[in-house]
């Protein structure tokens, strides 16, 4: 299996996805602006409307635009709105007919002046700066949002200011492209920065008529300090409700990619728990009841391990169940043979009787081979594990060989040092007796070379032969069950099966002990080694 | 004349056998079904019993029939033979109480010597011992005659296998037997795996009378010993 690039976990990869939708605040600034937009537009037409319903009272009233100042009354106006406004001194009203009229249009942040074609003031009305409102209580949840996303909003937006050079009361009378367009004779809008650049002012200049004669101009003024707050307030609330999904939605995610892939690896593990080192299938999985594509795979799963665990039984069995089966017949002919030799035979019978004996006795034998690589597999999980000393267990099956093979010239080389692992002598001498068995059969008379080491946490038993090197065609399946590397006419004892379960047999052992077996050419080919390494205890 | 009962569900099996026990001088009365065989046991009990595992549907007829032939007598001698020899069959039917449990490789000659052995030691359980047939080896008691051991004292219940392992290790203390050595001593045709697992029920038994007991040796690749 390779492992992949780049391992995203389904979580990550979800609020990857999740990224997408970070999109949704730039739409809303979008829609936020087209929104202010209107809403400007809507300020100027307003502004434009106040201005003409001012300047409709005044047309045609030439008496209005030819009245002198009166001092007395600009005066009190002036004290009046020095107190009202706290700011610099404007102009006062120079006709108090006309502050009449306009006081009933003026709004409480609009501010309308009246001048005359030579630019003095006849009357003004209103303030731009109204006097702060008092902020509605504030809620804990507004308190929290403004002390988190708030001075975000604060860094981010542009805030309504409430201090700012008033221009035109400065220069004590409107000084716009607006009224230069209305002199003109053209209802004009203006919107421009004041001077020390904090606020928008937004004005509209219609011209008073006085038959075909502009003799005035309505100004109307205000900032676009509304507007402005309208959109933080549309943008923040927007926001807020983006973000607010944005994280529910991203915790509702990870809690279900968590509880998906939790499912997942919990799948994976009951998978990988049910099939053992040894790659049989240990258990049944446990399918569950989900509806999902994923209770979907843990059921196909599930009748997939089931089977394989009968098609690994019923090949576990059948050596076994062959092996029994035949040992009945068997028995039928060994008893029926026992009987007959009781009886009085004829001498030439007597050669057929013995062959029959031999035969039956080659048939048990496979038999027993046969059932050995089955009964090892049931013995292997019966035996329990002890702690012990590899050396003499070697030591003595070695010995063990050269007595009942005196040809055989066996070398051993062991440490002096006792070398522990964790398994079963016994499994290990019955290792040792496979080894020896094939290495005899092999090396044809050459030496068999036997050595043990410890190196590294591993115990390495090596045995090696001068028999002829490993045909490639078998490279790889030595030590699968049934597979025998023997020639028709290599050496062969006629006694002995070859059955290819011996170095299964030894595979099987040293996997049981926690290690591995392998068989290698000597270099140059004089022989063939086969090495166990076994873990130390 | 002894009577032997034979309960077997392979017809040519069963009457080779009865042929075979008949030439030594029996009396068989052979049965192919648990049914037969325990309706003939409740009228006549046999003087040994030689009963299959597995008859014919019957998978484990002959446990069940072993079961209920000890209810009927705990004298009796039972030898299971069957075509099964996993150590879990073997260690099940002696735990229901059977003597000795061979499989169907054993030839004709081992089965007979097999009988006779059981009926010399039915036959002398009664009488008291005589010396000459007592092997000592120290704690250990051997009495060959009625095949059966002590050990500290205590009665060590052996199948006849064993007994015949045991005695085979302990009448030469210190020698390795050899796997081959073992199975001509103790009359069995097994291969070198059962050895193992006999040896291993042969110190359990020991063991549950004296948990130190450690006498048997494990040569590996060469056999055990008998330590003295």
């Amino acid at each position: 299996m390779s492992v992949p690039r780049i391992a995203l976990s389904i979580r990550a990869q979800l609020l990857l996805v999740l990224t997408v939708f970070l999109a949704l605040p730039w739409l809303g600034y979008e829609y936020v602006r087209e929104l202010e937009r209107v809403l400007r537009d809507a300020q100027e037409r307003t502004l434009a409307g106040t201005a003409q319903a001012a300047a409709t009272a005044l047309h045609d009233r030439p008496r209005l635009f030819a009245m002198p100042p009166d001092p007395i009354a600009s005066f009190a106006r002036e004290r009046a709105d020095e107190r009202t406004d706290g700011g610099p001194s404007l102009p006062p009203s120079a006709s108090p007919e006309i502050a009449q009229i306009i006081e009933g249009l003026s709004r409480t942040t609009a501010r309308i002046w009246v001048v005359d074609r030579a630019g003095v003031v006849l009357a003004r009305a209103g303030t731009l700066k109204p006097p702060p409102a008092q902020p509605p209580p504030e809620s804990l949840w507004d308190r929290i949002v403004r002390a988190t996303v708030g001075r975000l909003y604060a860094l981010v937006l542009e805030q309504p200011p409430e201090d700012f050079s008033d221009d035109a009361a400065t220069l004590g009378a409107p000084r716009g492209r607006d009224v230069e367009g209305a002199l003109a004779g053209i209802l004009t809008t203006d919107r421009r920065r004041t001077s020390d650049g904090k606020a928008v002012i937004v004005s509209a200049a219609h011209p008073v008529w006085v038959g075909d004669q502009v003799r005035g101009v309505v100004v109307a003024e205000e900032t676009g300090n509304a507007v402005l707050a309208e959109r933080n307030r549309a943008f923040e609330r927007l926001f807020n409700i983006v973000l607010a999904v944005l994280l529910v939605g991203s915790l509702a995610l990870t809690a279900y990619a968590t509880w998906l892939s939790a499912r997942i690896r919990r799948l994976r593990d009951d998978a990988e728990r049910a099939i053992d080192d040894q790659g049989r299938v240990r258990g049944a999985l446990a399918s569950s009841d989900a509806g999902d594509e994923i209770g979907d795979l843990s059921r196909s799963f599930a009748s997939v391990l089931a089977r394989l665990a009968e098609h690994a039984s019923y090949q576990e069995k059948m050596a076994s169940r062959l092996s029994h089966e035949l040992r009945t017949p068997i028995a039928v002919v060994r008893s029926s043979l026992d009987n007959l030799k009781a009886s009085p035979l004829p001498d030439d019978a007597r050669v057929y009787m013995t062959r029959a004996q031999d035969g039956l006795a080659r048939l048990t034998r496979i038999l027993t081979r046969m059932t050995e690589a089955a009964r090892l597999e049931q013995s292997l999980s019966d035996t329990e594990r002890v702690r012990f000393d590899v050396v003499p267990v070697v030591t003595g099956c070695v010995e063990g060989f050269r007595i009942v093979v005196p040809a055989a010239r066996i070398a051993l080389a062991a440490p002096a040092d006792p070398v522990v692992v964790a398994g079963s002598p016994d499994l290990v001498a019955q290792m040792l007796d496979k080894l020896l068995a094939n290495a005899v059969e092999f090396a044809a008379g050459g030496a068999i070379d036997v050595s043990l080491a410890a190196a590294d946490g591993v115990a390495r038993l090596c045995v090696a032969n001068d028999g002829p090197p490993l045909p490639e065609a078998a490279a790889g399946r030595l030590f699968e069950s049934m597979v025998s590397v023997r020639k028709g006419g290599g050496p062969t004892d006629r006694d002995e099966p070859h059955l290819g379960l011996g170095l299964y047999i030894v595979r099987a052992i040293a996997q049981f002990h926690g290690g591995d077996a392998r068989a290698d050419d000597k270099p140059g080919g004089t022989g063939v080694v086969v090495t166990v390494a076994l873990p130390l205890a | 004349m002894r009577r032997i009962a034979i309960v077997e569900d392979e017809p040519a099996i069963r009457a080779n056998y009865a042929d075979a026990l008949r030439r030594h001088g029996y009396e068989v009365a052979s049965y192919a079904n648990r049914a037969d065989a325990l309706a003939a046991f409740r009228t006549r009990l046999p003087d040994l019993a030689l009963v299959d595992i597995g008859l014919s549907d019957d998978v484990d007829g002959g446990f069940a029939l072993v079961r209920d032939l000890r209810a009927l007598s705990a004298a009796v001698p039972i030898i299971f033979l069957s075509a099964r020899d996993s150590d879990f069959d073997i260690v099940a039917g002696l735990r229901l109480g059977a003597d000795d449990y061979l499989t169907k490789d054993v030839s004709l000659p081992h089965l007979a010597a097999r009988i006779a052995a059981l009926f010399r030691r039915s036959e002398l359980s009664a009488a008291p011992p005589a010396t000459e047939d007592i092997v000592e080896r120290g704690p250990l008691a051997l009495d060959v005659k009625r095949m059966t051991a002590h050990w500290q004292g205590g009665r060590v219940d052996l199948t006849l296998t064993e007994f015949w392992m045991v005695h085979a290790l302990a009448r030469h203390p210190g020698h390795v037997k050899d796997r081959d050595a073992l199975m001509r001593d103790a009359s069995i045709v097994v291969d070198d795996s059962t050895i193992t697992s006999h040896v291993k029920r042969i110190r359990r038994k020991f063991q549950a009378l004296d948990p130190a007991f450690d006498r048997i040796d494990t040569v590996y690749g060469m056999g055990y010993r008998w330590r003295e």
